[in-house]
């Protein structure tokens, strides 16, 4: 196991490092020091001001030299400051990775526990006119993009309804819930028909085993078949799903955080796109393609510890 | 059931914090306003920062030498702040130019650490003299000293001496263009004649600040604590409002300072239809509200919804809610007039136009040809179509409300199909086609980033095109086509406007003046006119008066006539005010002027608690479902046993 961790990190430090290159590629070096300057300073800039930037941000030195620094800065996790707003982008991200955790966590727990949920229901009443209606449903779920959901279920939680608020965060113990409730309802709803029909088309597999048969002609009830017998050999197919949401979790959820004005890291990365603070943008990609590869790197120990039948090499 | 419950009792709608207080220390209620930022400032740092987020905040957490006056905006005048009194002008023997200023002395620095004994202190002259070397200090990067350099003595170089020692600023050496006569009077001196330095003191660049507390707030640690940088997130400010919190994303909060008594609420200028209500503020101390909170939010659709529901005290009708709140007729739909909310609309001090590259050997030669151009663009529809007829079209360079702008001058040249024909034909392309029977091909380069912007571009593309001439449009990102705005790399250029700095014409006139062509300024046109300036060079260090009216109107009808730009638009704003927030004051040359702001908080509460009911239907919805659900499944259950 070890072997295979350590193997499987040395394979991501390329991934990592041409992530890194070619971020640095696309932002440092397709725009010129002179559009970098106009765009953080803005139009009005003077001549001397945009001058004294790309000089104190070294823009000027060769772009070997710079690729060189900000490799170095990135691999030793000195992030850096915001051009925008100069605050430490440590500081920046951990400050935010609160507020993303208090809507992904929940809304990825609730979200999988209403899918799993939906789809074993599914399964327990599979080819009536119920199930496949929830199918239909789940289909047109997932053909509509959730910023329409997004704009949708804002209207209708916070404007028409009047039970939550339409934008806003706070750490207020449990009055943090009101503001969190609309955005993890918005994260369900806007993943539950594609994972209410991958997992039902799981547990349907699963329901035609002969382990299945077994349980049924010794007498088990077909709730229990379903909630113990098929919801636990599904698992292996529900986990490679699942870890592979982990960097998604902790680096937010663009548009929501955005919509409900929660200040995670989903918000800062949308706000550095927007005003050209390419030092966040950085490193949040960074940030990202860790987080991703070591979510690959998971997924493979958590097939190891679901299926002892499964050995690591 | 228990979800109803948590609905009903323990989740509320209101995303506001509790207020700081309920009460005033006499027992009368503590009244709140409710705004919004785009986005987080950049700094309180009031040499430094530009952006206007931090200018809103700022404002009301310093004072400024000058303030816009809050009621008169047609013309925009300046009033004494810090000041005791406008600055006099002095000229010299010699003829150099000078400013006598004095400080008021019942202007002090927020209660602070900082002071000995925490107690804030009076702003001195001293502390001015402070500000402008920070100016000039290489590590401060303030964006205002190449302004302030080219007309007050010694900036520049007390700033080039600091970039020879290694960045480090000399604090002792005395800057020969402040002169500190007492403790509350100083001397600007200018290194040439600049009336516009005034609206300069209008600018938080020019703010005093207190050595302490930039000294203090050094971003260090102390005795194991952490002290934030004054240069970043820290004010020790001089006006009616300190912060108390500042959450990045999330919001900005500030609470009234005890005892300010640096400005009042104007006594004079009020607009005819609001003075009988403004009288009873006549006079009276500031801030009129106790606490200011605004929640930082980016998107549209939560401000309308939070707006809707009375969170926020007004909102901007921008694009997204323009239909949902106005009628055809530009005024508050009846649903918003219902719930007693107002509509102020405002023409902002800006002007935006399409360059033409005067270098350009087609277009800089042929002055027939630009005219036509001019006059086959249709303003009226452009605005019509793309900011709901909102938008005036420009006339002249100058927009409202600044010195020199006349609401009866017409440009000549302004859409007029036949008209353009005609002159088309005069500049030698009868029909869009030269002497040869070519099609005359021309360039316009846009900064097109969304399908807005390339449906705008199109837009003035047909317009010419109905000439029988082809346009080509070059999609640029908006840094590229300002760098090829800099270098004259272009034909035309779409979309390029101005805000004015300070409400002065020479802040718009500047742009067409010979010595800014770039990369000395922003004259992108690349006009060159020796009448235009002739005029310009008088015109800009002239007093407001008669004379320089008419310089200004000759400059106008000069510019109209040589057409180096076909005029667009002036941006404008459209407001929905709350019932209970209406607005005392409409200049947009403050960023918002809280400090003039007031609320009824009997009102709002009332009003929030009708706008907000909850009902029950859907949990009860909700519960069927669910049973339903549960039902079905039990009797299938029954059925397959069966």
């Amino acid at each position: 196991m070890l072997n295979f961790i350590i193997r499987r990190t040395l394979y991501a430090v390329p991934i990592v490092l041409g992530v890194i290159v070619l971020t640095f590629l696309l932002f440092r070096v397709v725009q010129t020091p002179e559009s970098i300057a106009t765009m953080v300073l803005g139009p009005k800039a003077t001549r001397q001001a945009k001058d004294d930037f790309i000089r104190r941000e070294g823009l000027d030195k060769p772009k070997a030299v710079q690729l060189g620094e900000h490799v170095k800065k990135l691999v030793t996790f000195d992030l850096g400051t915001s051009w925008k707003t100069g605050r430490g982008l440590g500081e920046t991200f951990i400050e935010g990775a609160g507020p993303s955790l208090m809507i992904t966590v929940p809304g990825f727990l609730a979200g999988l526990i209403t899918a799993v949920g939906l789809a074993l229901y599914q399964v327990f009443v599979r080819n009536s006119l119920l199930d496949r209606s929830m199918t239909v449903a789940a289909v047109a779920l997932m053909s509509i993009p959730a910023v329409v959901y997004i704009i949708v279920l804002q209207a209708i939680g916070a404007l028409m309804l009047n039970y939550f608020p339409a934008s806003g965060f706070d750490w207020r113990g449990l009055g943090t819930l009101k503001f969190v409730a609309l955005p993890i309802f918005v994260i369900v709803i806007v993943n539950l028909g594609y994972d209410a029909r991958l997992y039902r088309a799981i547990f349907i597999e699963e329901i035609g085993q002969d382990y299945v048969r077994t349980a049924r002609a010794k007498g088990v009830a077909p709730t229990r078949v379903l909630s113990v017998h098929v919801l636990k050999n599904g698992m292996i197919a529900l986990i490679t799903l699942t870890v592979a949401h982990l960097p998604a979790l902790i680096m937010g959820s663009l548009l929501i955080e955005n919509f409900f004005g929660i200040p995670g890291l989903g918000n800062v990365l949308v706000m550095a796109i927007q005003t050209g603070d390419l030092p966040v943008v950085m490193a949040s990609v960074y940030l990202g393609s860790l987080l991703y590869v070591a979510s690959l790197i998971l997924t493979d120990i958590a097939y190891a510890l679901a299926d002892p039948r499964i050995r690591l090499s | 059931m228990g979800f109803g419950i948590f609905l009903q009792a323990g989740c509320g709608n209101n995303p506001n914090p509790e207020p700081l207080r309920t009460t005033r220390n006499d027992g009368s209620p503590w009244l709140v306003r409710y705004g919004g930022l785009s986005e987080d400032p950049r700094s309180f740092d009031p040499q430094f920062m530009y952006d206007q987020m931090s200018r809103r905040v700022l404002e009301a957490v310093y004072d400024t030498l000058l303030e816009y006056h809050p009621m008169k905006t047609d013309p925009y005048e300046v009033r004494p702040a810090l000041l005791a009194e406008m600055p006099l002008k002095e000229i010299s023997a010699d003829g150099k130019i000078s400013y006598l200023c004095k400080l008021k002395t019942v202007a002090k620095y927020h209660d602070d650490p900082c002071f000995a004994g925490g107690k804030g202190r009076a702003v001195v002259a001293e502390d001015v003299h402070y500000a402008f070397q920070r100016l000039c200090d290489p590590k401060v990067e303030s964006p205002f000293l190449s302004n302030l350099a080219e007309y007050i003595v010694g900036m520049q170089d007390a700033h080039d001496a600091a970039e020879k020692n290694d960045g480090v600023f000399d604090y002792s050496a005395r800057l020969p263009g402040l002169e500190v006569l007492d403790a509350h009077t100083f001397r600007l001196h200018l290194t040439k004649p600049y009336p516009q330095i005034i609206y300069w003191l209008a600018m938080h660049c020019t703010t005093p600040v207190a050595r302490e507390a930039v000294e203090y707030y050094d971003g260090e640690e102390h005795d194991g604590e952490l002290r934030p940088d004054f240069h970043k997130f820290y004010a020790v400010g001089t006006g009616p409002y300190r912060i108390r919190e500042y959450t990045p994303r999330q919001r900005v909060r500030l609470e009234r300072v005890e005892g300010y008594a640096t400005t009042t609420f104007p006594t004079d200028g009020f607009p005819p239809e609001k003075a009988e209500w403004l009288q009873q503020f006549a006079g009276a101390p500031l801030p009129l509200t106790d606490e200011v909170h605004f929640s930082i939010i980016r998107e549209n659709i939560p401000i309308f919804i939070l707006t809707r529901q009375g969170y926020l005290d007004g909102m901007a009708v921008n694009k997204d809610a323009f239909n949902a709140m106005l009628t055809p007729a530009r005024e508050l739909a009846p649903k918003y007039r219902e719930r007693g909310m107002f509509l102020e609309k405002d023409i902002d001090v800006s002007t935006f136009w399409i360059s033409f590259n005067m270098d350009d050997p087609l277009l800089g030669k042929n002055r027939k040809l630009r005219q036509a151009l001019s006059c086959a663009y249709d303003g009226q529809t452009y605005s019509d179509i793309f900011y709901n007829s909102v938008a005036p079209v420009a006339e002249q360079l100058v927009p409202p409300g600044l010195f020199g702008y006349d609401r009866h001058f017409e440009n000549p040249y302004g859409y007029d199909l036949d008209k353009a024909k005609r002159l088309l034909a005069e500049a030698g392309y009868p029909g869009g086609r030269d002497a040869s029977g070519r099609v005359l091909e021309l360039t316009m380069d846009c900064a097109a980033t969304g399908s807005e912007d390339r449906q705008r571009v199109e837009f003035v593309q047909r317009g010419f095109e109905r000439l029988g001439i082809k346009v080509k449009i070059i999609e640029n990102t908006f840094a590229h086509l300002l760098r090829k705005e800099d270098t004259g790399d272009f034909q035309m250029a779409d979309g390029t406007g101005w805000g004015a700095d300070y409400p002065d014409p020479e802040n718009f006139f500047f742009l067409l003046y010979s010595k800014n062509v770039p990369p000395a300024g922003k004259n992108i046109s690349r006009y060159r006119s020796p009448e235009f300036d002739r005029l310009f060079e008088q015109m800009a260090t002239m007093e407001n008066s008669p004379e320089r009216l008419s310089i200004v109107k000759e400059m106008n009808a000069l510019v109209a006539e040589d057409c180096p730009q076909i005029l667009n638009f002036h941006k404008a704003f459209y407001t929905a005010v709350q019932p209970w927030a209406p607005r005392t004051h409409n200049n947009l040359m403050l960023e918002g002027g809280v400090k003039y702001v007031t609320v009824d908080p009997v009102l709002r509460a009332q009003l929030q608690k009708e706008w907000n009911r909850k009902p029950l239907w859907p949990i009860a919805l909700l519960g069927a479902l669910c049973a339903g659900a549960i039902g079905y499944a039990v009797h299938w259950n029954r059925r397959l046993n069966a």
